[in-house]
């Protein structure tokens, strides 16, 4: 029943981001045509500053179908909502609830904080999940609608690259949703986590498969480099790492 | 031989953030009693039920519940598989409607009683497809209790069960909780600020202020213990220090003494009469006023 429960507080928020990125899915693929008759204009584009680098550089990649895909979609549209919902599914909880969401009679049942926990990580993990993956399934499936194809691997691989990587940011907001008792800290927090790592990655530079945003991109597989595992690894771990932290941080909690 | 309390603290502390909400709380409930839990506002009756249920961790001292230690991680699920709780805000699932919030609670408790469940739906008028959001002040609390009796728990710990009802629906909790322990036997732990429903459903009680229990005992023997002795003088009445054990409380006002005598009344009667007051009343006293008066020497 704790599954049905934590299933009841998620449902909109998951089922809101998967409506926004099947949605996004969809439009990314019936754009393209529209997309391809632009490129011709890039090419008057001045590309000697670092403004007409990246022109030159996007106009590079929609060139190709898949490079299309993974510019638009795995690189922008989903990264970026699909980490707005892993904070928003992160949000919430135990400590939200103190103040007339149910926390004591949670709490009166005869079940241990670490199993209120987990149940409800678990949940919100398989959300992120289906969020990673369905979405991007959509693409294989839609792509013959506008006389293209995108291969069923790819999309598994950017999906399951996203959802390893950026569960990182979930871990992060389900670990503050044990500190702070308000809803808004924990995801404002982490949404600055993402935005910072986004900066970082634009002044720093350096591999893709070093940083986060990276990582969920899968930019290394998308160049050929192929899967990035020793980031995946290390992004796994540090959210288990988050995950056991909220564990402790709510079993030491007075209510 | 079964435990004799089925609730033990002993010299039981919590500090929260610097505040001392418990100072050595030490208690027994006995098993099958009514166990009402006095106290003011902010006396540390919340805290210490929290404490009972692993909710909050003891600074120091002993709680133990069924025999087993409170604090303790798979105790407390134990503790909490064997009792039922409803706390003071009727803390209950907003999105969930009532028959959804009954077949949530159920699987959790094997000795759930569906025979009950059915019963109290009708008895409390709950609507069943309503959602707790929508639920009045009294319906909230008739579906926490509906939620808490069919546990089929040996523990019934109550915060402020009453707390915010009109005086009607009061009477009816209130019933329908006496009704029910009688039927089932079980040990009913209490807390409230209201001393006429104490006195009314509680056979034991325990008045508790800046947390410690500084009167605790069986209902009828509080009332039999306790005496309030009027001595009235002819002149001034005299400033003396009684010694008799058993003295709570002495007020001089004009002409006359007023004692609280918690024990010893004969003798403290021997003692008073050696004052040689024009005369001598000796009155049983209330919960009310023994609540008041142990409540005002504290402090």
């Amino acid at each position: 029943m704790l599954w049905y429960k934590a299933w009841l507080e998620t449902r909109w928020r998951f089922l809101t981001g998967l409506g926004l990125l099947a949605c996004s899915a969809g439009a990314i693929v019936f754009l393209y045509p529209q997309v391809t008759k632009l490129v011709p204009m890039a090419s008057t584009v001045d590309t000697s500053g670092g403004l007409g680098r990246r022109i030159a550089e996007a106009t590079a990649l929609v060139r190709s179908y898949r490079g299309y895909i993974w510019s638009q979609w795995f690189s922008q549209n989903m990264r970026q909502l699909w980490a707005l919902f892993s904070v928003l599914l992160g949000t919430g909880g135990l400590l939200a609830q103190t103040l007339g969401g149910g926390a004591l009679f949670t709490l009166s049942l005869p079940v241990s904080r670490g199993r209120l926990l987990a149940v409800r990580a678990a949940t919100a993990l398989a959300e992120l999940g289906i969020l990673a993956i369905v979405p991007s399934l959509l693409l294989p499936l839609l792509s013959p609608a506008v006389g293209q194809t995108y291969s069923f691997a790819d999309a598994l691989v950017h999906g399951a690259c996203m959802f390893v990587a950026g569960s990182t940011l979930f871990s992060l907001t389900f670990l503050l949703s044990t500190v702070f008792s308000d809803v808004w800290r924990p995801p404002l927090i982490a949404l600055a986590f993402a935005i910072l790592m986004a900066l970082v990655r634009e002044v720093v530079g350096g591999p893709s498969s070093a940083s986060l945003l990276g990582i969920m991109t899968a930019e290394s597989y998308f160049r050929g480099d192929g899967i990035p595992w020793l980031g995946l690894l290390g992004t796994a771990a540090a959210s288990a790492a988050m995950l056991y932290a909220a564990t402790l941080n709510i079993a030491r909690q007075d209510f | 031989m079964a435990d004799p309390f089925i609730i033990e603290t002993a010299d039981l502390r919590k500090r929260y953030d610097g505040v001392d909400a418990l100072r050595g709380l030490s208690l027994q409930v006995p098993a099958g009693s009514i166990y009402g839990f006095l106290g003011r506002n902010g006396a540390g009756k919340t805290t210490t039920m929290k404490v009972l249920l692993g909710m909050a961790r003891p600074t120091s001292g002993r709680a133990r519940v069924f025999g087993l230690a409170a604090d303790e991680q798979d105790a407390s699920v134990e503790i909490r598989r064997r009792t039922s709780f409803v706390s003071d805000e009727k803390d209950l699932y907003n999105y969930m409607t009532v028959e959804a919030m009954i077949r949530f609670t159920a699987p959790f408790f094997p000795r759930w009683r569906v025979d009950l469940e059915q019963r109290y739906l009708r008895k409390f008028d709950l609507p069943p497809d309503r959602n707790v959001k929508a639920l009045s002040r009294g319906m909230r609390t008739k579906l926490a209790l509906l939620l808490a009796l069919c546990r089929g728990a040996e523990l019934l710990i109550l915060d402020e069960p009453t707390s915010g009802l009109d005086p009607a629906m009061t009477e009816e909790v209130l019933q329908a909780l006496v009704t029910h322990v009688a039927g089932e036997g079980m040990t009913v732990f209490f807390s409230s600020h209201q001393i006429v429903e104490v006195e009314q459903i509680a056979d034991h009680v325990a008045i508790i202020d800046r947390g410690r229990a500084v009167v605790t005992g069986a209902l009828d023997d509080l009332r039999e213990r306790y005496r309030r002795i009027q001595l009235v003088f002819d002149n001034e009445a005299p400033a003396v220090a009684f010694r008799a054990p058993g003295v709570e409380r002495v007020q001089r006002n004009g002409r006359v003494v007023t004692l609280l005598s918690s024990a010893g009344t004969k003798q403290i009667l021997e003692e008073a009469r050696a004052l040689n007051p024009a005369s001598v009343d000796v009155v049983p006293v209330t919960l009310k006023e023994i609540f008041l008066e142990t409540i005002a020497v504290e402090n």
